[in-house]
């Protein structure tokens, strides 16, 4: 999706207690794989999913008394590919770990499968190495 | 009553509006405004940020109408999860008809003259989900 303001950045802070609320937050950021750019500051590619799940986040951490500011943002200084690598990475990393998963004898390709869904929703580049492990699960689904 | 959310309706909204006709207002109206307008007023908001009727502590609005509206159906109870998992980011996936759930909606809204026709159509895909849980008793 090309945009002109390519990035979301949240800006948010919760009250120390209780916990729970920074627990919840924390784990949703988690879950989307948006990365920190400061302690309080995290980025996610802009889209229309991210946007709604962001402005639920939003919306839920002010209900937990907490601060939260969405951005739709445009990088005017520093390095535009070393932040997309920060998303690819981990993705990719994940994405090897499961083809050498499934070339292991006895590979449990449902777990892999399902590795590989939860992997995929966090993919906003769409790394090539994604479609080599459809491939691969696919194939050796063969009889 | 007459019911208020954003435009371009997908899973949570569809749901929400077949929920709220079925269950609550049959008379129900509803109404669309673009993304951030200010909710008319008189009007209830739905499946919007900050609204009573929307997500609160990780749940969808249709799970959130559910509860506020005390509706004891543990066929809805079963649904409010499927939609959960549709609509929200889960621990873990129980429910293998969530994602088709939302593809089916997002799908629907393509194909749908208007946000009102989508509700109208999606709303059978609702119905035809609840008729299947309602028969297997909501559990499982």
């Amino acid at each position: 999706m090309v945009t002109v303001n390519p990035w979301l950045l949240l800006v948010y802070s919760v009250p120390r207690h209780p916990t729970s609320a920074r627990v919840f937050v924390w784990r949703r950021l988690k879950q989307l794989g948006a990365e920190a750019l400061q302690d309080a500051t995290w980025a996610l590619p802009s889209g229309t999913r991210t946007l709604e799940h962001f402005q639920w986040l939003v919306s839920e951490i002010r209900e937990m008394r907490g601060r939260a500011t969405l951005w739709e943002a445009r990088l005017a200084a520093g390095d535009e590919r070393a932040l997309r690598r920060r998303f690819e990475e981990p993705v990719e990393a994940g994405y090897r770990k499961l083809l050498a998963d499934l070339r292991r004898r006895g590979a449990d390709r449902p777990a892999i499968a399902r590795r590989f869904q939860q992997l995929q929703s966090r993919d906003y580049f769409e790394c090539a190495l994604g479609r080599r492990v459809r491939t691969a699960l696919q194939k050796k689904g063969k009889p | 009553m007459t019911f208020v959310t954003w435009e371009n309706v997908g899973v949570d909204r569809i749901g929400s509006a077949w929920l709220i006709r079925r269950f609550i207002d049959p008379k129900a109206n509803f109404i669309f405004i673009p993304r951030g307008a200010p909710v008319p007023k008189g009007a209830e908001a739905f499946d919007i940020p900050g609204a009573r009727l929307s997500h609160h502590r990780g749940h969808c609005s249709f799970h959130s109408i559910v509860r506020l509206y005390r509706l004891k159906d543990p066929a809805l109870a079963r649904m409010a999860r499927i939609v959960d998992e549709a609509d929200t980011l889960q621990d873990v996936s129980l429910e293998p008809a969530a994602a088709g759930l939302d593809a089916i909606c997002r799908g629907m809204r393509l194909t749908s003259r208007n946000d009102g026709d989508a509700l109208k159509r999606g709303g059978e895909i609702y119905e035809a989900l609840y008729a299947l849980i309602s028969r297997e008793g909501g559990k499982r």
